[in-house]
């Protein structure tokens, strides 16, 4: 077989398998198998120490998971199972900080610092550049 | 008697700290000006008072000398002999005790180096005198605020009344002691994670002293860390361990089937570990390249620091409340060192940089130095999130009295993206030559793994698994994998021809060749593993709660289990309470497994132990939640390959170790190493 044919062959093969890749993490279902446990993540147990709900064996958490599995069975979305805790124990009960008001610098610092150092490291490219010697050592040395 | 022997090692420590503080200042400029004797008097002081004050700490709690309050409050005469060793760095204070001996034998290792080296040179005699200054600090809040061997001089039935801070009061010992904290005595993993992550923590302080030292002495060059190297490489080994056998103690004891929940006492560990990371791959563009020179200061200082935060938030109550940290006087203490560190260091890094720094600049960003950066960038980012994350709730708290939750979604949305950027440049950046890379050159280096890669992620696909996480973890990691086995199997087969010797002999000579490099590629396989069982466990997990009775059997995850019989049992330090419940696959008897309640002396709360069996296919883990009136409740779990993230783990490890290993076994002539330098 020529070389050229050999080439678009694996080329085809690799392309394949990507599609397969792609097309597999398409159409799968990407939402949390366990509705009530993902939830159970994002809400803080009021009687612990940072701990999730989902986390803890303490009785109130317990207790909590319990209506937040009552509330997803109900049929009730994400946003408003968060929002009903959210009502009776204040922001401070959501683990997941929103994208709002006082946790808005939480968001926008981490952005803001790979912006910063994005910025840096493309500025010390752009000085004068000083010219490679052309080394035999950057060819593939199999 | 204890007490003063301790007392006495922690007073000699702290002198000879003082002492090797100052020769330091005064040798940092001139090495002639250092007596050697005086030099090695203070060093020989040093690890003395250190390891006396631990040896009567360990006397002291084996012989259940409970005049020692901390002896008294933190062991009991029915404590097993494990944990009593274990007890004696359990606690903050004895914790400190263990710090203090770490860094004075840290200190030890760079002065007989430095002896064998034969040379006056003040580089190393100021890093000795930044060792002992650290020292000061160390010894200091032992001898006042954070005396391991205060007196108990006014007894309680079990445990101590009132201390004492002088050594020589009057002491009322109570006939017996309050134990350790249960959780601390529920497996022996704990007395293993912190004598790991100290070394980490305490080894990064020489990179920091060496750097000190030379911004001192305005002296450029790469001297600093190519002497520290090694220290480096084992700092981050034992700290990397230390956080791996840290979620596997949590794992094996918490009971709620997790092993990471971005708690502030978890990222006060991994925050460290990420810019010690940055630092290692840094330093070698500025071996290799000459560039960054002031970066890794930065970075090395940035570490040190974050190691002394981290014990700031580990050991001051900070994290229980924002407002109790004050209640001991150690809090305040760690939170003005740490200012002064910073303050100190940074000042003396922006009057010396341009002593010490002139890096060449980028040739191009396709480059060996482009992926270097670009970790750099995701590392130090990576580490800045998990900082204000942890952070940020403590200020919201302090300045406005209100709560903040801040936890796992959060570190979880951004470490996710950020794992998978790094484990990009963790595939393409060891096989991208410096300089200036061309297309072509890291096509034909990546071709073939990418290729399996793809394979083996369609094959994922196939399989049923289309979880995101899953699927782009397991090719990422294969892909990694791929790449490192196919350029550790080309450099073989060159060296076989050179040689005309088989290929497969050649493999363990060409990474003995270069240890350097091929120990990060040890490490990156061992983090790709890693990646893989985080991805992997985290997302096809499976996870129910059961309530059986006596021969009843549920049906979970392709397992039977039947709850047999409970039982109980005493033992010296705590009764146990739990079920015996048979595993069976396809109806075959695989494990019987004990899940317990223990409850200890100290505490009314029973701790829950949970019960593990562990296969190649994944761990089935049950944890009891109640037991009684003749039925059980079991939280169950089924984990599949969470044993990839141990292994992993460790495997990163050893990763680090080992240039060390090679080169005490052989001398490596300069030669072979430069052959495989642009690989």
């Amino acid at each position: 077989m020529p070389d050229g044919m050999r080439g678009v062959i694996a080329g085809l093969i690799t392309v394949a398998l990507a599609a397969i890749v792609v097309v597999g993490i398409a159409v799968g279902d990407q939402s949390p198998q366990n509705r009530a446990q993902a939830l159970g993540s994002r809400i803080k147990c009021p009687v612990c120490q940072g701990e999730a709900i989902v986390d803890s064996p303490s009785e109130t958490a317990t207790a909590m998971m319990e209506i937040v599995a009552e509330q997803v069975d109900q049929g009730r979305t994400d946003d408003q199972i968060l929002e009903f805790f959210r009502a009776r124990y204040g922001d401070g009960i959501l683990l997941d900080p929103p994208f709002r008001g006082r946790t808005l610098a939480l968001w926008l610092l981490p952005v803001g610092a790979v912006a910063a150092g994005i910025i840096l490291i493309l500025r010390r490219r752009q000085s004068p550049l000083v010219e490679a010697p052309a080394s035999p050592e950057l060819g593939e040395p199999t | 008697m204890t007490a003063l022997l301790g007392y006495f090692g922690i007073l000699l420590a702290l002198v000879s700290a003082v002492a090797l503080g100052l020769l330091g200042l005064r040798g940092v400029r001139d090495a002639e000006r250092v007596n050697a004797a005086s030099l090695r008097n203070a060093v020989i002081g040093l690890v003395a008072g250190g390891a006396l004050a631990m040896l009567a700490l360990e006397v002291g709690l084996l012989a259940d000398d409970f005049s020692v309050a901390y002896i008294a409050d933190n062991s009991a005469t029915t404590t097993p002999f494990f944990y009593k060793v274990a007890t004696a760095w359990a606690a903050l204070e004895g914790s400190i005790v263990l710090w203090g001996l770490v860094l004075a034998v840290f200190t030890l290792t760079i002065y007989l180096r430095y002896y064998r080296s034969r040379q006056p040179d003040p580089l190393w005699i100021g890093a000795l005198g930044v060792m002992g200054l650290i020292s000061v600090f160390f010894f200091g809040i032992m001898a006042t605020i954070a005396n391991p061997f205060q007196v108990c001089v006014e007894a309680a039935t079990t445990g101590c009344f009132a201390s004492s801070n002088l050594p020589w009061a009057a002491s009322m010992a109570p006939l017996q002691g309050l134990g350790p904290n249960p959780l601390l005595q529920n497996h022996p993993l704990m007395a293993v994670h912190p004598p790991l992550l100290y070394v980490g923590y305490v080894g990064m302080s020489v990179p920091f002293a060496f750097a000190i030292s030379a911004l001192i002495r305005g002296e450029s060059g790469d001297a600093w860390l190519r002497r520290t190297r090694s220290w480096t490489l084992v700092a981050w080994s034992f700290l990397t361990a230390g956080i791996v056998i840290g979620g596997l103690w949590s794992y094996e004891v918490l009971g709620w089937g997790g092993y990471w929940a971005w708690d502030p006492v978890e990222n006060a560990s991994f925050m460290p570990w990420l810019v010690a990371t940055a630092f290692i791959h840094s330093s070698v563009v500025q071996e290799r390249r000459g560039m960054l020179q002031a970066w890794n200061f930065v970075l090395v200082i940035a570490t040190f620091s974050l190691t002394i935060l981290g014990t700031f938030l580990t050991r001051s109550g900070v994290i229980a409340s924002v407002h109790s940290f004050t209640q001991s006087p150690i809090g305040p203490a760690l939170l003005w060192f740490l200012t002064l560190v910073l303050v100190g260091s940074l000042s003396l890094f922006a009057t010396r940089v341009h002593l010490v720094a002139s890096s060449p600049r980028l040739n191009s960003l396709a480059s060996r130095e482009g992926v270097f950066l670009f970790n750099n960038l995701l590392l130090t980012v990576f580490a800045f999130v998990v900082l204000i994350g942890t952070l940020y709730p403590m200020f919201v708290e302090a300045f406005t009295g209100s709560q903040l939750g801040v936890g796992r979604p959060f570190f979880d949305r951004l470490a996710i993206p950020l794992s998978f950027a790094l484990l990009l440049a963790m595939g393409l950046g060891p096989i991208t030559p410096y300089r200036a890379a061309r297309a072509s050159v890291v096509w034909e280096r990546i071709r073939t793994p990418l290729r399996v890669a793809l394979a083996v992620g369609a094959g994922a696909v196939l399989l049923g698994y289309r979880n995101i996480y899953v699927v782009l973890g397991v090719l990422t990691g294969t892909f990694i994998i791929g790449v490192i086995v196919r350029q550790l199997w080309a450099s073989a087969r060159r060296a076989a021809a050179n040689e005309g010797t088989p290929v497969w002999r050649s493999v363990g000579r060409v990474m003995r060749s270069d240890p350097g490099y091929w120990g990060g590629q040890i490490a990156h396989v061992g983090v790709a593993i890693l990646a893989m069982g985080i991805a992997i466990s985290a997302n096809q997990g499976v996870e129910s709660q059961l309530t059986l009775e006596p021969g009843q059997t549920a049906e979970f995850a392709g397992h039977e289990l039947t709850y047999v019989t409970d039982f109980s049992r005493q033992e010296p330090n705590r009764s146990v309470l739990g079920a015996r419940v048979e595993v069976r696959r396809q109806s075959k008897v695989v494990a019987v497994l004990e899940p317990s309640l223990n409850q200890y002396a100290r505490s009314n709360q029973p701790v829950a132990s949970p019960a593990v069996d562990t296969s190649l296919r994944g761990d089935l883990y049950l944890s009891l939640t109640s037991i009684g009136g003749d039925r059980i409740s079991l939280d169950v779990f089924w984990f599949p390959f969470v044993w990839l993230i141990w292994f992993g783990g460790l495997l990163a490890a050893a990763g680090g170790l080992y240039p060390r290993m090679v080169r005490k076994r052989s001398a490596v002539p300069a030669q072979a190493r430069e052959a495989n330098q642009d690989a």
